[in-house]
């Protein structure tokens, strides 16, 4: 039997080339026919991955939720990167999206308080200046309770 | 976290929840964070920062209160 840590390795792989690639989230069935396994393997491998705090599933189906920067749902949070428009989970994962692809991003949201356009980029490896704050209402330590909210 | 237009902005919202207003960071310091945790997000050896690197990330932009604190 394989090793499960490189299988791991190989979903994650995977899964993040498949979001960076088409900006969709796969499927546990995806996955699988994919890396030509049993869907049943990759299903235990996304259970790992989540107990490693790299995904977040959903707690029904055990398909993805959060792939972190990227969201298999859409939120507020829009990023769009050469042509591509992907779905980041918070204003810290919108970012993120620009870091994980190495590339320029325009990140499309909206204030959390009065609900109006805002827009973040990045060039060249840098955020460019723009006024706004940044709040967090969960502490570190509590991030992950309920990560969702967070 | 969310992003407002201004701290004027967080504060209403917090009142708004009733929930307490907690700490802000800046834009430049969000990015410094999203490239801390995602920079090889793509890459094998990708992993979450376990505690101890998380306390090193936040000390080094200034983010040393209690609340940065990973430890539950």
């Amino acid at each position: 039997m394989d090793d499960p840590t490189d299988f791991d390795v190989s979903v994650k792989l995977h899964v993040y080339g498949t979001i960076a690639a088409t900006t969709r989230v796969p499927t546990i069935a995806e996955v699988a026919q994919g890396l030509k396994r049993r869907a049943e393997e990759v299903e235990q491998a996304f259970q790992r991955l989540f107990k490693k705090r790299l995904l977040v599933l959903e707690p029904d189906t055990g398909e993805i939720r959060m792939a972190p920067p990227f969201s298999a749902v859409e939120t507020p949070f829009r990023v769009l990167v050469e042509g591509k428009s992907y779905f980041a989970n918070c204003v810290w994962d919108a970012l993120g999206v620009a870091a994980a692809l190495h590339r320029d991003a325009d990140v499309a949201t909206t204030c959390g308080d009065c609900g109006l356009p805002m827009a973040m980029q990045v060039r060249g490896g840098n955020v460019v200046p723009y006024p706004c704050a940044v709040h967090f209402a969960v502490p570190a330590a509590h991030w992950w309770d309920d990560i969702v909210f967070s | 976290m969310l992003l407002f237009r201004s701290e004027e902005h967080v504060d209403r919202w917090c009142v708004a929840r009733n929930l307490p207003r907690r700490p802000i960071i800046n834009l430049e310091q969000l990015w410094q964070l999203a490239l801390a945790w995602y920079e090889s997000r793509l890459t094998v050896e990708s992993r979450r920062p376990g505690p101890d690197e998380i306390d090193v990330i936040f000390a080094r932009l200034g983010l040393t209160d209690s609340f940065w604190n990973p430890r539950a």
